[in-house]
């Protein structure tokens, strides 16, 4: 399944909705979007997840890539999150690296 | 102006990919710039060539043979460019001389797993039958060792004050008792924490964790039809790989980062995580077993071979590792340096260790190079390092290891001599004197402490605690060997009755032997050791070898922490004693005692006269120190072990005036045996019910 990633700056944040399987073949089309940002000046970054089914290590990794560039006291929320996905985070221990919420409110 | 580095750019192309000559340290794959290191050792293999694959695909996208100039010494290394690293899995093909008489076992043909593989792919499901045509069945990756400790280190608590609990991951939490989210895996272990802190021990074992083959030796029981495993896993496939099937992230291949959180978890909640590491045999068996690395890449260098080429079989599982050859001795260190530094690893404890004292033929050595190299590495100085000091071959060092002042052992001869006496076998009271207070008979003449003896009355080999007071006899049917298998000294006594019963009479006793083996194991000197469930009563049904069970008989039962709610709360307790009173935990032989008592006193019904004659079934000992200061004090610890089936009455020790006796155990009631605010003793002695056992403190009133 392929990937489509739009990347657009909100009021506050950045948002990448990602829409689609972030495998070993798209992981790196991630990766280019997230490069892409001036990472180090941004306060937060929000990623829509509710559309992605499956999350490689190589995408999560390019996650907590993003978020070792930005500023210490900044946020990369993943909002929607599968509960497969928040459980390979979680038992891996990324979760310092992101926030896990369910909604754009609770962000 | 940054100038990129000549070294990140290729020289030559082979198969279609951009390389250059690499470098031939660290052996396995490391990170160069823009490309990956590939080093492998071989001394007699004349050729080689490096497999590379996508993830998963049976066939490799490339096969890279190294050029002449690519070898340094008996090392091939390269650098290859462009290659996605999530999506590689890679092995090698050694050319060289196929002849088995002469140790050598050259096979082009096979593609060799790297030996220095950190993460291994191809068998992340557990129980999942493979594939056995599978050309290149264990897959090494490359790992990325980028995990955020966030600060954490290893603990580094002294070894005096360990509380030990022995687990095997999977058959903690494999049972739907256990409650966990994905059980049998790393995830499952971590959610048991709280448990495990709420018990107060202060360190896990965790039974071997390097990959291994649960298929290897497996079969079909001839009579049930279930099959059967190497459940336990003392056979390694890969030294530097946790076992993918373990983590509940295997199949993402995430079982290093997930390792790593279980690490970061234990030590958040101040426990140390201790690995039983194999390192006297792999899984690659005699010459009739498969070749998954060692013996295609050097036979000859990493087995004990007999002078026509056959396997040693020290171990009892096929090979033994060639560990004093000086290639193989840099293995074990490389591998143990990378657990203790990537992972945070607290110690280690060594399957079979004295094999590691062997030198190439099999002979101990008085000085072995592996231990003492092990004993003053640099990065594995804050390490523990636990020796099983006996072997399949006969060799049993117990006491005599070679420790080079940094070794413990497990203590062989504290476990035999405290199941004696437990069940009342005669002429064992003047053992157990030595045994309680740290087994000086043992470890003081070569100037070692208390500490060295890692006290255990059970462990994962032989049976539970709940079998040992249920069982006379081995009952091993499930193993499919006609219960031939398994150790037969296991001193145990059934209580009456083999097996489980109705009788009331011969539960309640099992109960209190169950109390009076935790009681004398928690109140010894040296480092006590539990194993997993055994607070609870956890049984394998009369088995004392279930190393090939995968099911219910060797899964802990967690129902029975209701079932025996008693035993649980008073090994509770029994550890936080132990972790309140200086006294049990002093880590020296001929200590000074305290400002009331010697160090360590032994007496009999009558205080400061033990009964030392073989018919003496009743000791009692007394330890005490002085509490360090500002707050001072003295702290002192009395014990009244009585396994004489009558009842009799124990004059304590007197105390000065200001100080009195209290009550802590009495396992004579085995419904309520801990007892806490209690007022001071009033007589001078206090009635040890049979077969109990009674703790008492001293206190200023």
């Amino acid at each position: 399944m392929n990937l489509t990633i739009e990347s657009i700056a909100q009021d506050g944040y950045h948002l990448i909705s990602l829409n689609g399987d972030v495998d070993t073949k798209t992981a790196p089309e991630l990766l280019e979007a997230l490069t892409a940002l001036e990472l180090a000046a941004l306060a937060e970054l929000r990623i829509e997840m509710a559309a992605v089914g499956f999350m490689s290590s190589a995408g999560l990794r390019a996650l907590v890539f993003a978020k070792q560039k930005m500023p210490h006291a900044s946020r990369l929320v993943l909002v929607g999150t599968s509960a497969e996905i928040a459980d390979v985070i979680e038992k891996t221990g990324l979760t310092q690296a992101v926030t896990l919420v369910a909604s754009h409110d609770e962000a | 102006m940054l100038i990129e580095r000549i070294d990140a750019l290729p020289t030559d192309e082979i198969a279609g990919l951009k390389v250059r000559p690499g470098k031939p340290l660290p052996f396995g794959v490391s990170h160069a710039p823009n490309g990956l290191n590939f080093s492998i050792y071989t001394s007699a293999g004349t050729a080689c060539t490096l497999v590379l694959y996508r993830r998963g695909e049976d066939e490799p996208f490339a096969e890279l043979p190294f050029p002449e100039h690519y070898r340094i010494g008996d090392v091939f290394c390269m650098v290859v460019f462009g290659l996605d690293t999530e999506d590689l899995e890679y092995g090698f093909r050694i050319d060289g001389p196929h002849d088995p008489g002469a140790g050598h076992r050259f096979d082009p043909s096979k593609v060799l797993m790297d030996p220095y593989a950190r993460l291994i792919a191809g068998r992340d499901v557990w129980g999942e039958v493979p594939n056995w045509e599978r050309p290149y069945p264990y897959r090494a990756r490359v790992s990325f060792d980028d995990f955020d400790w966030e600060g954490e280190r290893p603990l580094e608590i002294p070894s005096e004050d360990l509380v030990i609990y022995e687990t095997h991951v999977r058959a903690f939490t494999q049972s739907e008792s256990a409650g966990t989210k994905h059980p049998g895996t790393y995830a499952a272990l971590v959610e048991k924490i709280p448990y495990l802190k709420d018990l107060g021990i202060n360190a896990i074992e965790l039974m071997p964790i390097y990959e291994f083959d649960e298929f290897e030796n497996s079969r079909i029981h001839p009579d049930t039809g279930e099959r059967l495993y190497n459940f336990w896993g003392y056979s390694t496939v890969g030294f530097f790989a946790p076992k993918a099937a373990y983590a509940a992230t295997g199949s993402f291949g995430m079982q290093v980062d997930e390792f790593k959180q279980l690490v970061k978890s234990f030590h958040r909640a101040g426990i140390e995580v201790i690995l039983d590491v194999v390192f006297n045999h792999t899984a690659e068996g005699n010459e009739h077993g498969p070749t998954l690395s060692f013996k295609g890449l050097d036979n000859k260098t990493y087995y004990m071979l007999t002078p026509e080429g056959y396997y040693f079989n020290f171990s009892g599982t096929g090979n033994t590792l060639n560990c004093n050859n000086p290639i193989v001795r840099n293995l074990v260190l490389d591998c143990l340096r990378y657990w203790a530094a990537e992972y945070h690893i607290d110690g280690f404890r060594f399957d079979l260790a004295t094999i590691l004292g062997r030198d190439p033929w099999g002979a101990p050595l008085p000085n072995p190079p592996l231990l003492e190299s092990l004993a003053f590495d640099p990065i594995l100085s804050s390490c523990k390092l636990i020796a099983e000091a006996w072997d399949a071959g006969g060799l049993y060092q117990v006491g005599t290891f070679p420790a080079f002042g940094r070794w413990g052992e497990w203590n062989g001869k504290y476990r035999d001599c405290l199941r004696r006496y437990l069940k009342g076998d005669e002429a064992q009271v003047g053992q157990l004197a030595q045994r309680v207070q740290g087994s000086p008979d043992l470890y003081r003449p070569s100037g070692r402490s208390p500490a060295t003896s890692i006290n255990f009355i059970t462990c994962h080999d032989g049976f539970t605690l709940a079998d040992l007071v249920s069982f006379n006899d081995k009952h091993n049917e499930a193993n499919g060997e006609g219960n031939r298998d398994g150790g037969d000294d296991n001193h145990s006594w059934n209580c009456g009755a083999e097996g489980w019963t109705e009788d009331q009479g011969i539960v309640a006793l099992r109960q209190r032997q169950m109390m009076n083996a935790m009681v004398m194991l928690l109140t010894s000197r040296g480092t006590p050791m539990l194993l997993m469930g055994d607070e609870f009563g956890r049984s394998q049904h009369g088995n004392n070898n279930a190393y090939c069970i995968d099911s219910p008989i060797s899964w802990v039962d967690w129902s029975l922490l209701e079932t025996n709610a008693p035993l649980h709360r008073l090994v509770k307790a029994l550890i936080a004693f132990r972790h309140r009173h200086p006294a049990l935990r002093v880590n020296q032989f001929d200590a000074p005692g305290s400002n009331l008592f010697p160090s360590c006193s032994f007496h009999g019904t009558e205080a400061w006269s033990p009964d030392w004659s073989d018919q003496s079934r009743q000791l009692a000992w007394l330890m005490s120190t002085n509490l360090p200061e500002p707050d001072g004090g003295v702290d002192a610890i009395y014990v009244a072990t009585n396994m004489a089936h009558y009842a009799s009455w124990f004059h304590f020790p007197a105390l000065p005036q200001g100080f009195r006796w209290h009550l802590c155990f009495n396992t004579g009631d085995t419904a309520q045996p801990c007892h806490a605010g209690e007022p001071p003793l009033d007589a001078g002695g206090i009635l040890v019910g049979d077969r109990s056992v009674v703790v008492l403190k001293a206190m200023a009133c």
